[in-house]
């Protein structure tokens, strides 16, 4: 099925196409895993694992509650996290047989400046930008998808692109 | 979406955004293809799932109706089973119920009798409905009447007219037992027989056992009579069987006044007789109404069960159900703390 919407008669479904919604979307669901993990191929992994998902789960996909990149971001979100937690026992476990072996430094999302700048955020910041700025969510549903406040997704979101703008300015002095 | 904000943000960091914006984040190839391969998913099942959701809010509604239509179903069923009942413990009770008119279908029907070969404590209730406050005074006199010609005897009598109220008159008549099933069926003939109710103990054993100590009492005086007749029977033995004998003399009397009492009681049947100028009327609409009224009381004792299986039920869970409340908020509360974490040190 191309990018035409499903629709069922008189049960007021209007539906975009699975393959149409990935199309538009894929874009922006990468660029929000790259910047929340600040790397490029796990980013890739991720966003292949976040359209399986939503693949298999598009049956209970409701329009009615939120928009398709909204809740392609959450099945992203969820993903991302579940891949930091097995990052997080990985790194245990290696910390705990090879101790002496270097930390891997984390990659920041490209080589420029403001790549290595948005490389000195967390995680956290990196993805109420992502969200934000990139995706052009708006506040309140950047704040349901966080599941914070948003005020406080609005204090993040400043803090953050404070920090960076600082970063880059110390970078370039 | 929060527009000042947005505008704040925008305007504050405007080369940055600008900047952020213009980063090249698009997907590989690569990864464009692998997506693209999934295709679309079966939207069948997006259909099923629809009118699964759909058949939930339409079930508990169901759930509800399907309860109270089984509530009034058992409240029709026990209302119209009750009358049989009823009639099959008439049958039992030989009660003459009348619903109008009584009195020539009292007549009609015989009242349980005694029997005969056997010693049975009769006790009968009946109560009469009468015209009007004459018939009162006939009737109450015609079975003071009736009971005397049958050899008994009238034990009490309250006769009552208060103004306004209608008129009522108690009996305690005391009939021999041979009789009893006459002195009935002449007292149903006063009136309509609103009500009876006959109760027959069977007293055959226990005469039976009073006739047995009173013959081993007797037995006993004999003998004892007979020894102590004996000159030469040592003083103390003398003595202790002088003593059994006055013991023995006092139980048989004893034993004697009982079974004289026992006999007495199952020669007379007692008869508790109400007469009443109440009309049939109330009783009548009471009987339809009481049908409504049972369905109603079926149909609700129903309800009140299934309430409180449910509130039992709930009793029960309700700790298993706090404990899991409990257990999934520290678990979201846990994981919402994790998150923050692992978002924080990336």
């Amino acid at each position: 099925m191309n990018a035409a919407s499903t629709s069922l008669p008189g049960l007021r479904l209007d539906r975009p196409s699975f393959a149409a919604v990935a199309e538009a979307e894929l874009d922006a669901v990468h660029r929000y895993l790259l910047f929340l993990t600040a790397d490029r191929a796990a980013a890739e992994d991720l966003t292949a694992d976040t359209f399986e998902k939503a693949f298999r789960s598009w049956r209970r996909y409701d329009p009615r509650r939120a928009s398709p990149r909204t809740w392609l971001c959450q099945i992203a979100r969820t993903t991302a996290l579940d891949h930091f937690r097995a990052e997080e026992r990985r790194r245990r476990r290696e910390e705990r047989y090879a101790r002496d072996m270097p930390a891997n430094e984390e990659q920041s999302p490209g080589e420029g400046l403001l790549e290595r700048a948005l490389g000195e955020l967390t995680p956290a910041e990196r993805e109420v930008v992502a969200l934000r700025v990139l995706l052009e969510l708006d506040g309140p549903v950047t704040a349901r998808l966080l599941g914070i406040s948003p005020t406080a997704c609005s204090t993040r979101l400043s803090r953050a692109l404070k920090r960076l703008e600082e970063t880059m300015t110390d970078v370039r002095a | 979406m929060s527009a000042p904000e947005t505008t704040d943000f925008e305007r504050e960091f405007e080369s940055l955004v600008r900047d952020l914006r213009a980063m090249p984040n698009e997907a590989p190839d690569e990864l464009r293809s692998r997506v693209r391969e999934l295709g679309e998913p079966v939207s069948a099942r997006r259909l099923g799932g629809f009118f699964a959701r759909r058949s939930l809010l339409v079930l508990a509604p169901a759930c509800l109706l399907a309860l109270v239509g089984a509530a009034i179903v058992h409240g029709l069923l026990s209302s119209s089973g009750s009358p049989r009942q009823a009639v099959s413990a008439e049958h039992v009770r030989g009660a003459l119920r009348s619903r109008a008119g009584g009195a020539t279908h009292a007549r009609g029907r015989a009242p349980l009798a005694p029997a005969p070969a056997r010693v049975q404590d009769y006790q009968a209730s009946l109560r009469i409905r009468v015209e009007d406050l004459d018939a009162l005074s006939t009737g109450t006199s015609d079975a003071m009447r009736v009971t005397r010609r049958l050899g008994g005897y009238v034990a009490s009598v309250e006769y009552a007219t208060p103004a306004g109220g209608p008129g009522e008159a108690d009996l305690m008549l005391r009939v021999p037992v041979a009789h009893v099933q006459d002195a009935l069926l002449q007292l149903a003939g006063l009136g309509a027989v609103v009500e009876q109710h006959v109760s027959i103990r069977d007293l055959q054993q226990l005469v039976q056992r009073q006739r047995k100590q009173i013959f081993d009492l007797r037995l006993f005086v004999a003998r004892a009579t007979k020894t102590l007749e004996n000159p030469s029977l040592p003083a103390d033995v003398r003595l202790r069987l002088e003593l059994q004998l006055e013991d023995a003399k006092r139980s048989l009397a004893a034993a004697t006044g009982r079974n004289a009492t026992t006999l007495r009681q199952a020669s007379l049947s007692r008869i508790s007789l109400s007469l009443t100028t109440q009309k049939t009327l109330a009783a009548v609409t009471k009987h339809h109404d009481s049908r409504a009224l049972r369905a109603i009381r079926g149909a609700g004792d129903f309800l009140a069960s299934a309430g409180a299986i449910a509130l039992y039920v709930l009793i029960v869970l309700s700790p298993l159900v706090l404990l899991l409340v409990a257990w999934l908020y520290g678990l979201r509360v846990y994981r919402r703390r994790e998150e923050r974490r692992l978002l924080a040190q990336g």
